[in-house]
């Protein structure tokens, strides 16, 4: 039986408390979660966390532009089923011409059709009872990607292809499905309502602190207050892409190596901005805000 | 039971239906509720499906399940305070507590918050009422400060329900009587949030004591949200600002026909397979089709554009960094003759006979509101229309005047019969994309 006990995060992961409840929800209930929210705010990890602090199955598939359903569920082979079919042609003219030695099938047997379905995350994890399941940027994907989906979610079934095989799985055994988006494109309305939603705030301060202490616990308090000073005052200043957890953490790691003297004034002074900003537009902003306050960045709060 | 749901929740334009409720009724069965606060996470869970949904979610459930009607703009305390179901949950708190008269309001409101929004992670045990009444000690009082937003501290909840033991169908009915309850005056006695979601008092259901850790994050979090328009959705009947330009951009989305498929490659198949000495193994290729040819036609002449065009500009550069690579740009003053400009100052003119030379596949999006003087529209330029819908099987026409008004205009109608128009506000697009790829 799958697991459906209430998971709040591990050591290395600090979950969320709507978003833990978000996901034992829909564990309870054996619907997908649907999580979005901004780049770099965590969705991915989740799931990778979950697996890995309980020990379980997980199965992992990258949506891309070109993903489809078959690799995904499964897909025939036909072209190694071919070249089987062939060599056994093959084989039995060399036998004819009386020569010792056969080709090779690698031990499928063209008449076993299952021995040449390919099974992709979904079919193998349908497969494995209590695993994990992350269909990671969903948003990537042609259109008709996650309508395909809805039948195997709404039925838990999948059908293999040429050899007709069911994969079925029970409600009890469903593995944990995680999806995520960036919002890159609007995902249709009736593949949302398959799924648990949840809507990824962006941290706070305080949260974003437990975080980076989950991180980096060494980093001192001090470097960290002035560090988060000047994040969250990049991310008000209305940039085209405000940096996110994932960046602090990046740009924590480059400051890290430095005394806290040395790491404080680093901060002030933006350097190894480009951790946390990406795009050529906002560093011009930044400078443009610099050249009217040069002291924009430093000092905001009292240090402590 | 609970069939008004799906009523209410669709009059504050979310998605319900009979499946919202079956769906609940899965959760409540799992054990998923046990309090109020576990039916806000719970349908919102189910019911909200975008972060613009929130608000209006937040308020349908207010006025459902508590009657507290939160009107536009108001901010939670204040429709909070002026509610019945506040001032019944007040006095019997006073009556249970004998709190003096001297409190401070929001203190109180967050007390309520608090309450409505507790739900079954924030309770760690439950102590069943039996225990505590032995213990000669069935009205432990609320010691800590509600409002102390401290989330980890630990509260004892002097009653809280214990519905496990009921029936899903008794859990339903209670929950309907509870709120129809809302409705009546206030008659003594039975109230029902309190200290533990829905009443432990009343039809079945026992009081016990629990243990509850933090709260007060579902209160808090209904509180930003109403206050924050980024959970409310955005106008998408407005002309296209920038505070819609991303539900506009949303829905240019829709004309990239993209789709993955993998083909027989006949042409690799045949050469691979000669060169095996005729074992042919069928090759497979991957096709994405992502082709998208775009030409935008502004009209910045006069000063009734002017304030689209900056937005325009926008909205179009972002589709072209996001998804289109062939977009080009031509402006015009108030309509076309035989010249566009490629230039925004409109020195550099293009003649239509060149511009009619690209490729069919173009989809010409013509931006202006088509208003000019009835001379100023002459047969040159209607035959220059025609000649662009003739060769653009893919041309529409946004206006940025508001819909209603276009049949007072000359121009416009006379326009609008060459040129499918559709107003440019985020929906007028997503159904000029329509349109335009229904057109092959």
């Amino acid at each position: 039986m799958a697991d459906k006990t209430f998971w709040t995060g591990s050591d290395k992961y600090l979950c969320d408390k709507e978003l833990a409840q978000a996901f034992h929800m829909s564990r309870v209930l054996g619907m997908p979660l649907l999580i979005e929210g901004e780049p770099g705010t965590g969705k991915t990890e989740l799931p990778l966390q979950y697996a890995q602090d309980l020990n379980l199955d997980l199965f992992v598939y990258p949506v891309g532009s070109k993903s489809n359903i078959d690799q995904f569920v499964a897909r025939f082979d036909h072209v190694k089923y071919l070249r089987d079919s062939q060599i056994e042609i093959l084989n039995a003219q060399r036998q004819q011409k009386g020569l010792e030695t056969k080709l090779s099938t690698g031990g499928r047997n063209s008449e076993v059709l299952n021995d040449y379905v390919l099974k992709g995350p979904a079919a193998q994890s349908f497969l494995s009872p209590n695993s994990v399941l992350l269909i990671d940027e969903i948003d990537k994907a042609p259109r008709e990607f996650p309508n395909d989906l809805l039948y195997a979610l709404s039925h838990r079934k999948f059908v293999m292809p040429e050899s007709g095989d069911i994969i079925e799985v029970s409600e009890e055994n469903m593995p944990a499905i995680v999806i995520t988006s960036n919002r890159e494109q609007e995902l249709p309305t009736a593949f949302k309502g398959r799924c648990i939603y949840h809507y990824i705030h962006f941290p706070d301060s305080d949260v974003m602190r437990d975080i980076i202490a989950k991180h980096y616990p060494t980093v001192s308090n001090k470097i960290v207050n002035v560090a988060l000073d000047v994040f969250y005052h990049l991310r008000n200043i209305g940039l085209e892409r405000a940096p996110t957890t994932r960046e602090i953490l990046n740009w924590l790691k480059y400051v890290k190596q430095y005394t806290e003297k040395e790491a404080i004034e680093k901060i002030e002074n933006l350097e190894g901005i480009g951790a946390l900003v990406k795009t050529q537009t906002d560093l011009e902003k930044i400078q443009q805000v610099l050249l009217r306050n040069p002291d924009d960045f430093k000092r905001r709060s009292t240090p402590n | 039971m609970l069939e008004t749901l799906p009523e209410k929740f669709r009059s504050y334009n979310l998605k319900a239906d009979v499946r919202t409720i079956l769906l609940l009724q899965k959760a409540m069965e799992k054990g998923l509720v046990k309090t109020l606060g576990d039916i806000y996470n719970v349908l919102k869970g189910i019911v909200v499906k975008d972060p613009e949904m929130m608000g209006p979610y937040t308020r349908a459930y207010y006025d459902y399940f508590l009657n507290i009607d939160i009107q536009n703009g108001e901010r939670l305390n204040d429709a909070i305070l002026r509610s019945e179901t506040f001032k019944n949950w007040k006095e019997d708190l006073f009556k249970r507590e004998k709190l003096d008269k001297e409190y401070d309001l929001d203190d109180l409101v967050n007390r309520f918050l608090d309450d409505v929004h507790l739900t079954s992670y924030d309770i760690k045990e439950i102590i069943s009422g039996k225990d505590l009444f032995d213990n000669d000690n069935p009205h432990l009082t609320d010691e800590d400060n509600p409002a102390d937003e401290n989330e980890m501290s630990e509260r004892h909840l002097d009653k809280m329900a214990d519905y496990s033991d009921l029936s899903l169908e008794e859990l339903m009915q209670r929950l309907e009587e509870i709120r129809k309850q809302q409705k009546t005056k206030h008659s003594g006695g039975s109230h029902w949030i309190g200290t533990g979601g829905i009443s432990p008092y009343g039809h079945g259901g026992a009081a016990k004591d629990g243990i509850r850790v933090g709260g007060t994050g579902g209160g808090k979090m209904a509180r930003r949200v109403l206050n924050d328009r980024k959970y409310f959705p955005v106008d998408i009947d407005s002309i296209i600002n920038d505070n819609n330009v991303d539900a506009a951009l949303a829905a240019l989305k829709g004309i990239t026909e993209e789709s993955a498929q993998e083909k027989l490659d006949v042409n690799h198949t045949i050469k691979e397979g000669l060169k095996r000495g005729g074992l042919f193994i069928p090759e497979i290729k991957n096709i994405s089709n992502e082709k998208l040819q775009v030409i935008l036609l502004i009209d910045n002449g006069g000063y009734s554009m002017d304030p689209y065009v900056h937005t325009i500009r926008e909205l179009f550069k972002k589709m072209k960094t996001r998804f289109a690579h062939d977009l080009e740009t031509y402006y015009f003053h108030n309509t076309i003759y035989d010249r566009v400009f490629s230039d925004a100052k409109r020195h550099k003119p293009v003649f239509i006979d060149r511009f009619l030379n690209k490729d069919p596949n173009y989809r010409i999006f013509i931006i202006g509101d088509a208003a000019m003087a009835p001379y100023e529209l002459n047969k040159m330029s209607l035959r220059t229309y025609k000649k662009i819908c003739k060769k653009y099987k893919k041309t529409v026409w946004l206006n940025p005047e508001p819909k209603r008004y276009w049949h007072h205009t000359f121009s416009i109608n006379l326009i609008k019969q060459m040129v499918d128009m559709y107003p440019l506000t985020p929906r007028g697009i997503e159904d000029a994309v329509r349109e335009m790829n229904r057109k092959k």
